[in-house]
Protein backbone atom coordinates (compact mmCIF):
# COMPACT_ATOMS: atom_id res chain seq x y z
CA UNK A 1 0.00 0.00 0.00
CA UNK A 2 1.11 3.68 0.17
CA UNK A 3 3.04 5.57 2.36
CA UNK A 4 -0.49 6.79 3.96
CA UNK A 5 -1.39 4.32 5.48
CA UNK A 6 2.02 3.45 6.89
CA UNK A 7 2.34 6.99 8.80
CA UNK A 8 -1.34 6.96 10.04
CA UNK A 9 -1.69 7.72 13.39
CA UNK A 10 -3.98 5.61 15.73
CA UNK A 11 -7.32 7.37 15.00
CA UNK A 12 -9.30 9.78 17.06
CA UNK A 13 -12.22 9.42 19.18
CA UNK A 14 -14.75 11.82 20.38
CA UNK A 15 -13.39 14.53 22.63
CA UNK A 16 -9.74 14.37 20.68
CA UNK A 17 -11.77 14.99 17.39
CA UNK A 18 -14.02 18.07 19.33
CA UNK A 19 -10.78 19.43 20.12
CA UNK A 20 -8.92 19.10 17.04
CA UNK A 21 -12.20 21.02 15.29
CA UNK A 22 -11.85 23.33 17.85
CA UNK A 23 -8.12 24.32 17.01
CA UNK A 24 -9.37 24.42 13.62
CA UNK A 25 -11.83 26.81 14.16
CA UNK A 26 -9.75 28.95 16.40
CA UNK A 27 -7.67 29.37 14.13
CA UNK A 28 -9.83 30.17 11.12
CA UNK A 29 -11.26 33.01 13.33
CA UNK A 30 -7.74 34.66 14.05
CA UNK A 31 -6.46 34.53 10.34
CA UNK A 32 -9.01 36.56 9.23
CA UNK A 33 -8.85 40.69 9.08
CA UNK A 34 -12.60 41.05 9.44
CA UNK A 35 -12.32 39.38 13.12
CA UNK A 36 -9.84 42.63 14.36
CA UNK A 37 -11.26 44.90 12.74
CA UNK A 38 -15.02 44.01 14.41
CA UNK A 39 -13.59 43.82 17.90
CA UNK A 40 -11.65 47.18 16.97
CA UNK A 41 -15.07 48.30 16.06
CA UNK A 42 -16.57 47.01 19.33
CA UNK A 43 -14.18 48.67 21.52
CA UNK A 44 -14.49 51.85 19.65
CA UNK A 45 -18.29 51.98 19.80
CA UNK A 46 -18.15 50.76 23.66
CA UNK A 47 -15.88 53.64 24.85
CA UNK A 48 -17.33 56.23 22.65
CA UNK A 49 -21.26 55.10 23.61
CA UNK A 50 -20.26 54.65 27.10
CA UNK A 51 -18.95 58.29 27.67
CA UNK A 52 -21.79 59.88 25.87
CA UNK A 53 -24.38 57.67 28.06
CA UNK A 54 -22.37 58.26 31.15
CA UNK A 55 -22.35 61.81 30.32
CA UNK A 56 -25.49 62.45 29.62
CA UNK A 57 -26.45 61.12 33.12
CA UNK A 58 -24.21 63.37 34.93
CA UNK A 59 -25.82 66.06 33.04
CA UNK A 60 -29.27 64.83 34.39
CA UNK A 61 -27.69 64.50 38.14
CA UNK A 62 -26.28 67.85 37.87
CA UNK A 63 -29.76 69.26 36.90
CA UNK A 64 -31.62 67.19 39.41
CA UNK A 65 -33.58 65.60 36.79
CA UNK A 66 -33.39 62.07 38.35
CA UNK A 67 -33.89 60.95 42.05
CA UNK A 68 -30.09 59.62 42.65
CA UNK A 69 -27.57 61.29 43.44
CA UNK A 70 -24.61 59.42 42.30
CA UNK A 71 -24.25 56.62 39.26
CA UNK A 72 -21.91 53.64 38.62
CA UNK A 73 -19.53 54.25 35.95
CA UNK A 74 -19.76 50.32 34.57
CA UNK A 75 -23.78 51.20 34.16
CA UNK A 76 -23.68 53.46 31.07
CA UNK A 77 -21.99 50.06 29.52
CA UNK A 78 -24.61 47.86 29.79
CA UNK A 79 -26.84 51.02 27.99
CA UNK A 80 -24.09 50.96 25.38
CA UNK A 81 -24.37 47.04 24.55
CA UNK A 82 -27.40 48.20 22.56
CA UNK A 83 -24.91 49.58 19.86
CA UNK A 84 -21.85 48.23 20.58
CA UNK A 85 -23.38 44.21 20.30
CA UNK A 86 -23.88 44.94 16.30
CA UNK A 87 -19.98 45.28 15.96
CA UNK A 88 -19.51 41.71 17.51
CA UNK A 89 -23.40 40.32 15.77
CA UNK A 90 -20.96 40.95 12.70
CA UNK A 91 -18.17 39.62 13.59
CA UNK A 92 -20.38 36.57 14.78
CA UNK A 93 -22.01 35.87 11.76
CA UNK A 94 -18.58 35.89 9.21
CA UNK A 95 -17.83 32.97 11.18
CA UNK A 96 -20.30 31.21 9.36
CA UNK A 97 -21.62 33.14 6.11
CA UNK A 98 -18.18 34.11 4.93
CA UNK A 99 -17.52 30.22 4.62
CA UNK A 100 -20.62 30.07 2.54
CA UNK A 101 -20.13 33.43 0.58
CA UNK A 102 -16.36 32.04 -0.25
CA UNK A 103 -17.61 27.97 -0.59
CA UNK A 104 -14.58 27.29 2.05
CA UNK A 105 -17.65 25.63 3.49
CA UNK A 106 -17.20 22.80 1.71
CA UNK A 107 -13.65 21.99 2.52
CA UNK A 108 -14.77 22.63 5.94
CA UNK A 109 -17.30 20.01 5.52
CA UNK A 110 -14.56 17.61 3.76
CA UNK A 111 -12.27 17.92 6.40
CA UNK A 112 -15.22 17.53 9.15
CA UNK A 113 -18.09 15.57 7.82
CA UNK A 114 -20.04 15.20 11.28
CA UNK A 115 -21.85 19.32 10.71
CA UNK A 116 -23.02 19.35 14.59
CA UNK A 117 -19.64 19.58 15.38
CA UNK A 118 -18.26 22.24 13.41
CA UNK A 119 -21.17 24.01 14.69
CA UNK A 120 -20.38 22.95 17.97
CA UNK A 121 -16.97 24.63 17.70
CA UNK A 122 -17.66 27.48 15.69
CA UNK A 123 -19.93 27.74 18.89
CA UNK A 124 -17.79 27.15 21.89
CA UNK A 125 -14.43 29.30 19.74
CA UNK A 126 -17.31 32.12 19.97
CA UNK A 127 -18.77 32.52 23.36
CA UNK A 128 -15.65 33.16 25.32
CA UNK A 129 -13.93 35.31 22.79
CA UNK A 130 -17.16 37.23 23.61
CA UNK A 131 -17.56 36.98 26.95
CA UNK A 132 -13.52 38.06 26.83
CA UNK A 133 -14.32 41.38 24.21
CA UNK A 134 -17.59 42.19 26.76
CA UNK A 135 -15.03 42.26 30.03
CA UNK A 136 -12.15 44.01 27.95
CA UNK A 137 -13.91 46.70 25.63
CA UNK A 138 -16.26 47.38 28.86
CA UNK A 139 -13.45 47.75 31.26
CA UNK A 140 -11.66 50.15 29.23
CA UNK A 141 -14.65 52.21 28.44
CA UNK A 142 -15.39 51.87 32.43
CA UNK A 143 -11.80 53.11 33.10
CA UNK A 144 -12.02 56.12 30.37
CA UNK A 145 -15.63 57.42 31.37
CA UNK A 146 -14.37 57.43 35.06
CA UNK A 147 -11.28 59.62 34.30
CA UNK A 148 -13.10 62.14 32.28
CA UNK A 149 -16.31 62.37 34.33
CA UNK A 150 -14.80 62.74 37.57
CA UNK A 151 -13.55 66.02 36.67
CA UNK A 152 -15.27 68.60 39.17
CA UNK A 153 -17.02 70.31 35.82
CA UNK A 154 -19.20 66.70 35.70
CA UNK A 155 -20.50 67.55 39.09
CA UNK A 156 -18.34 64.19 40.43
CA UNK A 157 -21.50 62.12 40.64
CA UNK A 158 -20.12 59.35 39.05
CA UNK A 159 -18.21 56.70 41.04
CA UNK A 160 -16.47 52.98 40.58
CA UNK A 161 -17.53 49.98 42.84
CA UNK A 162 -15.64 46.54 42.69
CA UNK A 163 -18.57 44.87 43.18
CA UNK A 164 -21.01 46.51 40.68
CA UNK A 165 -18.34 46.56 38.22
CA UNK A 166 -17.26 43.34 38.18
CA UNK A 167 -21.16 42.17 37.98
CA UNK A 168 -21.73 44.89 34.85
CA UNK A 169 -18.81 43.24 32.81
CA UNK A 170 -19.41 39.66 33.48
CA UNK A 171 -23.12 40.46 32.46
CA UNK A 172 -22.24 42.23 29.83
CA UNK A 173 -19.67 39.57 28.37
CA UNK A 174 -21.96 36.84 28.78
CA UNK A 175 -24.72 38.85 27.14
CA UNK A 176 -22.18 38.91 23.98
CA UNK A 177 -22.00 35.31 24.11
CA UNK A 178 -25.17 34.14 24.01
CA UNK A 179 -26.11 36.88 21.28
CA UNK A 180 -23.13 35.71 19.32
CA UNK A 181 -24.45 31.90 19.68
CA UNK A 182 -27.41 33.14 18.57
CA UNK A 183 -26.20 34.43 15.33
CA UNK A 184 -24.28 31.95 14.60
CA UNK A 185 -27.09 29.52 14.51
CA UNK A 186 -29.34 32.06 12.46
CA UNK A 187 -26.24 32.11 9.88
CA UNK A 188 -25.97 28.60 9.62
CA UNK A 189 -29.77 28.48 9.22
CA UNK A 190 -29.44 31.53 6.44
CA UNK A 191 -26.22 31.14 5.32
CA UNK A 192 -26.02 34.60 3.54
CA UNK A 193 -24.52 37.72 5.21
CA UNK A 194 -27.27 39.85 4.53
CA UNK A 195 -30.35 37.41 5.49
CA UNK A 196 -28.35 36.72 8.95
CA UNK A 197 -27.44 40.55 10.23
CA UNK A 198 -31.59 40.90 8.59
CA UNK A 199 -32.88 38.42 11.16
CA UNK A 200 -30.43 38.95 13.94
CA UNK A 201 -31.06 42.67 13.91
CA UNK A 202 -34.90 42.34 13.58
CA UNK A 203 -34.94 39.62 16.59
CA UNK A 204 -32.10 41.33 18.82
CA UNK A 205 -33.74 44.66 18.56
CA UNK A 206 -36.41 45.40 15.79
CA UNK A 207 -38.53 43.23 16.70
CA UNK A 208 -38.41 43.76 20.70
CA UNK A 209 -38.10 47.80 19.87
CA UNK A 210 -41.56 47.94 17.42
CA UNK A 211 -43.58 45.38 19.75
CA UNK A 212 -42.73 47.55 22.73
CA UNK A 213 -43.70 50.71 21.44
CA UNK A 214 -47.13 49.39 19.87
CA UNK A 215 -49.00 49.88 23.07
CA UNK A 216 -50.51 46.70 23.09
CA UNK A 217 -50.31 44.67 25.90
CA UNK A 218 -49.28 41.28 24.60
CA UNK A 219 -47.17 42.61 21.79
CA UNK A 220 -45.16 44.56 24.74
CA UNK A 221 -45.09 40.99 26.68
CA UNK A 222 -43.67 39.27 24.29
CA UNK A 223 -41.42 41.92 23.39
CA UNK A 224 -40.13 41.82 27.37
CA UNK A 225 -38.72 37.97 26.47
CA UNK A 226 -36.87 39.04 23.43
CA UNK A 227 -32.85 39.56 23.65
CA UNK A 228 -33.10 42.67 23.55
CA UNK A 229 -34.73 43.38 26.96
CA UNK A 230 -34.18 39.88 28.11
CA UNK A 231 -30.56 41.13 28.27
CA UNK A 232 -31.16 43.92 29.88
CA UNK A 233 -32.68 42.74 32.27
CA UNK A 234 -29.84 40.41 33.19
CA UNK A 235 -27.62 43.16 32.73
CA UNK A 236 -29.28 44.31 36.31
CA UNK A 237 -31.20 47.59 33.92
CA UNK A 238 -35.08 47.89 34.89
CA UNK A 239 -36.20 50.08 32.15
CA UNK A 240 -38.34 49.01 29.48
CA UNK A 241 -37.87 52.40 27.31
CA UNK A 242 -41.70 53.00 27.72
CA UNK A 243 -41.64 54.35 31.16
CA UNK A 244 -42.35 50.71 32.59
CA UNK A 245 -40.04 47.95 34.75
CA UNK A 246 -39.02 44.91 32.61
CA UNK A 247 -41.56 42.71 34.70
CA UNK A 248 -39.23 39.82 35.66
CA UNK A 249 -35.99 39.25 37.71
CA UNK A 250 -31.91 39.30 36.70
CA UNK A 251 -32.07 35.39 36.54
CA UNK A 252 -35.22 34.80 34.35
CA UNK A 253 -33.58 37.71 31.62
CA UNK A 254 -30.85 34.64 31.54
CA UNK A 255 -33.10 32.12 30.85
CA UNK A 256 -34.91 33.86 27.76
CA UNK A 257 -31.44 34.61 26.69
CA UNK A 258 -30.14 31.13 26.95
CA UNK A 259 -33.55 30.00 25.39
CA UNK A 260 -32.87 32.31 22.12
CA UNK A 261 -28.91 30.95 21.87
CA UNK A 262 -30.05 27.67 22.17
CA UNK A 263 -33.10 28.27 19.53
CA UNK A 264 -30.61 29.58 17.10
CA UNK A 265 -28.32 27.00 17.08
CA UNK A 266 -30.92 24.20 16.94
CA UNK A 267 -32.41 25.86 14.26
CA UNK A 268 -29.03 26.62 12.56
CA UNK A 269 -28.37 22.60 13.15
CA UNK A 270 -31.41 21.05 11.30
CA UNK A 271 -30.27 23.06 8.20
CA UNK A 272 -27.18 22.28 8.17
CA UNK A 273 -27.90 18.43 8.46
CA UNK A 274 -30.81 18.76 6.30
CA UNK A 275 -29.51 20.81 2.98
CA UNK A 276 -26.63 20.19 0.48
CA UNK A 277 -24.05 21.98 1.57
CA UNK B 1 -11.88 2.47 -2.80
CA UNK B 2 -14.79 4.43 -3.75
CA UNK B 3 -17.78 2.46 -4.67
CA UNK B 4 -21.29 4.14 -5.87
CA UNK B 5 -24.33 2.12 -5.70
CA UNK B 6 -27.22 2.87 -7.66
CA UNK B 7 -26.70 6.71 -7.12
CA UNK B 8 -29.47 9.27 -7.51
CA UNK B 9 -29.29 13.08 -7.43
CA UNK B 10 -32.63 14.63 -8.07
CA UNK B 11 -33.38 18.36 -7.97
CA UNK B 12 -36.66 19.07 -8.06
CA UNK B 13 -37.89 17.32 -10.72
CA UNK B 14 -34.58 17.08 -12.54
CA UNK B 15 -32.89 14.24 -12.51
CA UNK B 16 -29.44 15.12 -12.89
CA UNK B 17 -27.52 11.61 -11.64
CA UNK B 18 -29.42 8.77 -12.62
CA UNK B 19 -28.16 5.36 -11.04
CA UNK B 20 -25.20 5.15 -11.29
CA UNK B 21 -23.33 2.29 -9.95
CA UNK B 22 -19.42 1.58 -10.39
CA UNK B 23 -16.66 1.49 -8.34
CA UNK B 24 -13.35 3.27 -8.66
CA UNK B 25 -9.79 1.19 -9.23
CA UNK B 26 -7.17 1.67 -7.09
CA UNK B 27 -3.82 2.66 -7.88
CA UNK B 28 -4.89 3.95 -11.68
CA UNK B 29 -5.90 7.34 -12.74
CA UNK B 30 -9.79 7.25 -13.10
CA UNK B 31 -11.08 10.21 -16.13
CA UNK B 32 -14.74 10.99 -15.39
CA UNK B 33 -16.00 12.10 -18.76
CA UNK B 34 -18.85 13.98 -19.77
CA UNK B 35 -20.74 16.79 -21.12
CA UNK B 36 -21.28 20.09 -19.30
CA UNK B 37 -24.37 19.21 -16.91
CA UNK B 38 -23.80 15.39 -16.92
CA UNK B 39 -24.03 15.00 -13.64
CA UNK B 40 -19.89 15.05 -12.56
CA UNK B 41 -19.13 17.61 -10.35
CA UNK B 42 -22.27 16.81 -8.54
CA UNK B 43 -21.84 12.58 -8.29
CA UNK B 44 -18.29 14.03 -6.75
CA UNK B 45 -19.91 16.55 -4.06
CA UNK B 46 -21.56 13.10 -3.10
CA UNK B 47 -18.76 10.82 -2.91
CA UNK B 48 -17.20 13.65 -0.18
CA UNK B 49 -20.72 13.83 1.73
CA UNK B 50 -21.14 17.66 0.30
CA UNK B 51 -24.66 16.79 -1.34
CA UNK B 52 -27.37 14.12 0.03
CA UNK B 53 -27.95 11.50 -2.88
CA UNK B 54 -31.54 11.08 -3.80
CA UNK B 55 -31.65 7.49 -3.85
CA UNK B 56 -28.20 5.18 -3.71
CA UNK B 57 -25.44 5.34 -2.10
CA UNK B 58 -21.47 5.84 -1.66
CA UNK B 59 -18.57 4.16 0.42
CA UNK B 60 -14.83 4.96 0.48
CA UNK B 61 -13.22 1.45 1.66
CA UNK B 62 -16.71 0.60 3.06
CA UNK B 63 -18.04 3.22 4.96
CA UNK B 64 -19.98 6.47 3.87
CA UNK B 65 -18.16 9.50 4.15
CA UNK B 66 -19.42 10.75 7.36
CA UNK B 67 -18.15 8.21 9.19
CA UNK B 68 -14.70 8.35 8.36
CA UNK B 69 -12.60 9.68 11.36
CA UNK B 70 -10.07 11.74 9.09
CA UNK B 71 -11.03 12.19 5.73
CA UNK B 72 -8.40 14.23 4.77
CA UNK B 73 -5.78 11.41 5.50
CA UNK B 74 -8.45 9.00 3.32
CA UNK B 75 -9.57 11.02 0.39
CA UNK B 76 -7.96 14.60 -0.89
CA UNK B 77 -10.63 16.30 -3.01
CA UNK B 78 -10.18 19.45 -4.97
CA UNK B 79 -13.96 20.12 -5.72
CA UNK B 80 -13.59 24.32 -6.56
CA UNK B 81 -10.36 26.44 -6.61
CA UNK B 82 -12.09 29.10 -5.47
CA UNK B 83 -13.47 27.25 -2.12
CA UNK B 84 -11.28 29.75 0.19
CA UNK B 85 -11.60 32.56 2.28
CA UNK B 86 -10.59 35.27 -0.17
CA UNK B 87 -9.47 37.28 3.12
CA UNK B 88 -7.25 34.16 4.72
CA UNK B 89 -3.68 33.04 3.49
CA UNK B 90 -3.14 30.40 1.81
CA UNK B 91 -1.18 28.97 4.38
CA UNK B 92 -3.68 30.09 7.27
CA UNK B 93 -6.10 28.12 5.51
CA UNK B 94 -4.01 24.93 5.18
CA UNK B 95 -3.16 25.46 9.02
CA UNK B 96 -6.70 25.58 9.70
CA UNK B 97 -7.13 22.17 7.96
CA UNK B 98 -4.40 20.31 9.10
CA UNK B 99 -5.85 20.95 12.52
CA UNK B 100 -8.89 19.91 12.04
CA UNK B 101 -7.59 16.11 10.96
CA UNK B 102 -4.45 16.07 12.86
CA UNK B 103 -2.17 16.50 10.36
CA UNK B 104 0.79 17.73 11.52
CA UNK B 105 2.02 21.36 10.47
CA UNK B 106 5.16 20.50 8.70
CA UNK B 107 2.61 18.84 6.29
CA UNK B 108 1.35 22.10 5.15
CA UNK B 109 5.05 23.61 4.01
CA UNK B 110 5.43 20.00 2.38
CA UNK B 111 2.45 20.43 0.35
CA UNK B 112 3.44 24.35 -1.02
CA UNK B 113 6.56 23.11 -1.80
CA UNK B 114 4.82 20.17 -4.02
CA UNK B 115 2.12 22.52 -6.00
CA UNK B 116 5.28 25.53 -5.86
CA UNK B 117 3.63 28.01 -4.45
CA UNK B 118 5.75 29.18 -2.07
CA UNK B 119 5.92 33.13 -1.09
CA UNK B 120 2.30 33.71 -2.34
CA UNK B 121 1.37 31.13 0.20
CA UNK B 122 1.69 34.24 2.55
CA UNK B 123 -0.78 36.43 0.22
CA UNK B 124 -4.49 36.97 1.00
CA UNK B 125 -6.28 33.85 -1.14
CA UNK B 126 -7.75 36.13 -2.82
CA UNK B 127 -5.27 37.83 -4.56
CA UNK B 128 -4.54 34.63 -6.26
CA UNK B 129 -5.07 33.89 -10.02
CA UNK B 130 -6.98 31.20 -11.05
CA UNK B 131 -4.35 28.95 -11.80
CA UNK B 132 -2.34 29.89 -8.26
CA UNK B 133 -5.84 29.01 -6.13
CA UNK B 134 -6.01 25.58 -8.15
CA UNK B 135 -2.57 25.00 -6.88
CA UNK B 136 -3.74 25.73 -3.59
CA UNK B 137 -6.39 23.76 -3.95
CA UNK B 138 -4.49 20.41 -4.99
CA UNK B 139 -2.38 21.58 -1.91
CA UNK B 140 -5.15 20.90 0.25
CA UNK B 141 -6.28 18.00 -1.27
CA UNK B 142 -2.52 16.74 -0.92
CA UNK B 143 -2.45 17.57 2.72
CA UNK B 144 -3.46 14.31 4.83
CA UNK B 145 -1.27 12.07 1.98
CA UNK B 146 -4.23 10.22 1.43
CA UNK B 147 -4.16 7.31 -0.92
CA UNK B 148 -7.65 8.47 -2.82
CA UNK B 149 -7.32 11.50 -5.10
CA UNK B 150 -10.57 13.10 -6.76
CA UNK B 151 -10.21 16.45 -8.97
CA UNK B 152 -12.56 18.35 -10.38
CA UNK B 153 -10.96 19.69 -13.59
CA UNK B 154 -8.10 20.23 -12.09
CA UNK B 155 -5.98 22.36 -14.79
CA UNK B 156 -8.51 24.69 -15.54
CA UNK B 157 -6.60 27.94 -15.35
CA UNK B 158 -3.17 26.63 -15.55
CA UNK B 159 -1.16 27.38 -18.28
CA UNK B 160 1.13 25.10 -20.09
CA UNK B 161 3.96 23.89 -17.75
CA UNK B 162 1.03 23.59 -15.30
CA UNK B 163 -1.08 21.41 -17.30
CA UNK B 164 2.25 19.15 -17.91
CA UNK B 165 2.71 19.21 -13.72
CA UNK B 166 -0.91 18.08 -13.22
CA UNK B 167 -0.19 15.28 -15.35
CA UNK B 168 2.85 14.41 -14.25
CA UNK B 169 1.35 14.14 -10.58
CA UNK B 170 -1.39 12.33 -11.12
CA UNK B 171 0.48 9.83 -12.72
CA UNK B 172 2.79 9.67 -9.72
CA UNK B 173 0.16 9.40 -7.72
CA UNK B 174 -1.50 6.70 -9.24
CA UNK B 175 2.17 5.41 -9.51
CA UNK B 176 2.44 5.07 -5.86
CA UNK B 177 -0.81 3.14 -5.78
CA UNK B 178 -3.38 5.73 -5.34
CA UNK B 179 -6.78 6.15 -6.40
CA UNK B 180 -7.19 9.09 -8.70
CA UNK B 181 -10.17 10.19 -10.36
CA UNK B 182 -10.37 13.21 -12.04
CA UNK B 183 -13.21 14.83 -14.44
CA UNK B 184 -11.76 17.05 -17.36
CA UNK B 185 -12.68 18.19 -20.30
CA UNK B 186 -9.65 17.81 -21.65
CA UNK B 187 -9.60 15.01 -24.29
CA UNK B 188 -5.61 15.32 -24.96
CA UNK B 189 -4.88 15.41 -21.51
CA UNK B 190 -7.07 12.64 -20.69
CA UNK B 191 -5.80 10.28 -23.33
CA UNK B 192 -1.75 10.99 -21.84
CA UNK B 193 -2.90 10.48 -18.33
CA UNK B 194 -6.06 8.40 -18.11
CA UNK B 195 -5.83 4.29 -17.49
CA UNK B 196 -9.63 3.75 -17.14
CA UNK B 197 -12.45 5.80 -17.84
CA UNK B 198 -15.82 6.89 -16.80
CA UNK B 199 -18.57 8.41 -18.78
CA UNK B 200 -21.40 9.79 -18.24
CA UNK B 201 -24.01 11.69 -20.03
CA UNK B 202 -27.32 13.25 -18.42
CA UNK B 203 -26.42 11.80 -15.62
CA UNK B 204 -26.43 8.20 -16.54
CA UNK B 205 -23.78 5.87 -17.05
CA UNK B 206 -22.55 5.27 -21.15
CA UNK B 207 -19.17 3.99 -20.46
CA UNK B 208 -16.82 2.20 -17.49
CA UNK B 209 -13.89 0.54 -19.56
CA UNK B 210 -9.90 1.12 -19.69
CA UNK B 211 -8.63 3.74 -22.15
CA UNK B 212 -7.34 1.18 -24.60
CA UNK B 213 -10.42 -0.43 -24.60
CA UNK B 214 -12.48 3.03 -25.53
CA UNK B 215 -10.40 3.50 -28.16
CA UNK B 216 -10.59 0.12 -29.79
CA UNK B 217 -14.38 0.07 -29.76
CA UNK B 218 -14.48 3.03 -31.22
CA UNK B 219 -15.74 3.23 -34.95
CA UNK B 220 -13.08 5.21 -35.69
CA UNK B 221 -10.70 3.10 -34.87
CA UNK B 222 -9.43 0.94 -38.23
CA UNK B 223 -7.69 -0.81 -40.19
CA UNK B 224 -5.90 1.10 -43.27
CA UNK B 225 -4.65 -0.95 -46.30
CA UNK B 226 -2.37 0.06 -49.28
CA UNK B 227 -2.42 -2.29 -52.17
CA UNK B 228 -2.69 -2.61 -55.75
CA UNK B 229 -5.98 -4.77 -55.45
CA UNK B 230 -8.07 -2.49 -53.43
CA UNK B 231 -11.21 -3.23 -55.33
CA UNK B 232 -10.87 -6.81 -54.74
CA UNK B 233 -10.15 -6.74 -51.24
CA UNK B 234 -12.83 -4.68 -50.71
CA UNK B 235 -15.74 -6.97 -51.76
CA UNK B 236 -14.06 -9.74 -49.73
CA UNK B 237 -14.35 -7.75 -47.07
CA UNK B 238 -17.72 -6.34 -47.47
CA UNK B 239 -18.36 -9.94 -48.12
CA UNK B 240 -17.67 -11.08 -44.43
CA UNK B 241 -19.59 -7.93 -43.12
CA UNK B 242 -16.45 -5.52 -42.43
CA UNK B 243 -16.96 -1.84 -42.89
CA UNK B 244 -14.91 -0.49 -45.85
CA UNK B 245 -14.30 3.00 -47.38
CA UNK B 246 -12.18 3.57 -50.05
CA UNK B 247 -9.03 6.02 -49.23
CA UNK B 248 -8.34 6.13 -53.12
CA UNK B 249 -7.23 4.04 -55.66
CA UNK B 250 -4.67 2.01 -54.03
CA UNK B 251 -5.91 2.56 -50.06
CA UNK B 252 -8.89 1.25 -48.04
CA UNK B 253 -9.97 1.51 -44.61
CA UNK B 254 -11.83 -1.16 -42.87
CA UNK B 255 -13.39 -0.68 -39.33
CA UNK B 256 -15.01 -2.74 -36.91
CA UNK B 257 -12.49 -5.72 -37.82
CA UNK B 258 -9.05 -6.52 -35.88
CA UNK B 259 -5.94 -6.06 -38.15
CA UNK B 260 -5.17 -9.61 -38.00
CA UNK B 261 -8.62 -10.55 -39.60
CA UNK B 262 -8.04 -8.72 -42.53
CA UNK B 263 -4.65 -9.85 -43.19
CA UNK B 264 -5.84 -13.56 -43.07
CA UNK B 265 -9.07 -12.40 -45.52
CA UNK B 266 -6.32 -10.63 -47.54
CA UNK B 267 -4.28 -14.04 -48.01
CA UNK B 268 -7.18 -15.91 -48.70
CA UNK B 269 -8.13 -13.83 -51.43
CA UNK B 270 -4.06 -14.04 -52.67
CA UNK B 271 -4.55 -9.86 -52.13
CA UNK B 272 -0.80 -8.71 -52.13
CA UNK B 273 -0.55 -6.14 -49.30
CA UNK B 274 1.94 -3.16 -49.66
CA UNK B 275 0.95 -1.92 -45.97
CA UNK B 276 -1.10 -2.80 -43.36
CA UNK B 277 -1.85 -0.72 -40.25
CA UNK B 278 -4.27 0.06 -37.32
CA UNK B 279 -5.39 3.75 -37.23
CA UNK B 280 -6.49 4.46 -33.77
CA UNK B 281 -8.98 6.85 -33.08
CA UNK B 282 -8.07 9.88 -30.87
CA UNK B 283 -10.18 9.56 -27.52
CA UNK B 284 -11.55 12.54 -28.62
CA UNK B 285 -13.16 11.06 -31.41
CA UNK B 286 -14.12 8.10 -29.32
CA UNK B 287 -15.88 10.43 -26.76
CA UNK B 288 -17.53 12.25 -29.47
CA UNK B 289 -19.07 9.27 -30.89
CA UNK B 290 -19.81 7.99 -27.12
CA UNK B 291 -21.98 11.11 -26.03
CA UNK B 292 -23.36 12.39 -29.09
CA UNK B 293 -26.98 11.83 -28.25
CA UNK B 294 -26.03 13.14 -24.56
CA UNK B 295 -25.05 16.57 -25.45
CA UNK B 296 -27.75 18.87 -23.24
CA UNK B 297 -26.14 22.54 -23.26
CA UNK B 298 -24.20 22.42 -26.81
CA UNK B 299 -24.32 25.55 -29.30
CA UNK B 300 -25.58 24.56 -32.37
CA UNK B 301 -23.39 23.94 -35.36
N1 LIG C 1 -27.65 22.93 -6.36
C1 LIG C 1 -28.25 22.69 -7.54
N2 LIG C 1 -29.56 22.94 -7.71
C2 LIG C 1 -30.16 22.69 -8.88
N3 LIG C 1 -29.55 22.16 -9.96
C3 LIG C 1 -28.26 21.89 -9.86
C4 LIG C 1 -27.53 22.13 -8.65
N4 LIG C 1 -26.27 21.74 -8.84
C5 LIG C 1 -26.19 21.29 -10.11
N5 LIG C 1 -27.39 21.37 -10.71
C6 LIG C 1 -27.69 20.93 -12.09
O1 LIG C 1 -27.26 19.61 -12.20
C7 LIG C 1 -26.75 19.37 -13.49
C8 LIG C 1 -25.39 18.73 -13.38
O2 LIG C 1 -24.47 19.67 -12.92
P1 LIG C 1 -22.95 19.32 -12.65
O3 LIG C 1 -22.32 20.56 -12.17
O4 LIG C 1 -22.86 18.12 -11.80
O5 LIG C 1 -22.44 18.98 -14.11
P2 LIG C 1 -20.97 18.74 -14.60
O6 LIG C 1 -20.96 17.43 -15.27
O7 LIG C 1 -20.00 18.95 -13.50
O8 LIG C 1 -20.82 19.90 -15.68
P3 LIG C 1 -19.53 20.76 -16.10
O9 LIG C 1 -18.78 19.93 -17.06
O10 LIG C 1 -20.14 21.94 -16.77
O11 LIG C 1 -18.78 21.09 -14.88
C9 LIG C 1 -26.79 20.68 -14.22
O12 LIG C 1 -27.93 20.69 -15.05
C10 LIG C 1 -26.92 21.70 -13.14
O13 LIG C 1 -27.65 22.80 -13.58
MG1 LIG D 1 -18.49 20.36 -13.13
Amino acid sequence: MNTATLTRTPSARGPRLLTRTLASEWSKLWSVRSTWWCLASAAVLMVLSTLTLGGAHSTDIANHNVPEKTFEASEAVVSATTFVQFALIAMAMLVITSEYGSGLIRATFQATPVRGRVLAAKAMVLAPVMFVAGVVTGGIATAVEYLLLSLDAFGGSIRVTPAGTVADLCTTGVYFALVSLLTVGLGAAMRSAAGTLTAAFMLVMGLPLTLAMSGSQVALDISMRMPMFAGLAFMGSTDNLTGGRIPYSSAEGLAWLVAWAVLGLVAGHIVLRRRDA
Amino acid sequence: MISLNGLTKRYGDKIVVSDLSLSIKTGAVTGFLGPNGAGKSTTMRMIVGLDRPSAGSVTIGGLPYARITEPLRTIGALLDARAVHPGRSGHAHLVALARSNGIPLRRVAEVLETVGLGAAARKRAGALSLGMSQRLGIAAALLGDPGILMFDEPVNGLDTDGVRWVRGLMRSLADEGRTVFVSSHLMSEMQLTADHLVVIGKGRLIMDAPLTEVIARSSLTAVVARTPHAGELASRLTAAGIGVERLGENELVATGAAIERVGDIAHEAGVRLHELRTREASLEQAYQELTEGSVEYGART
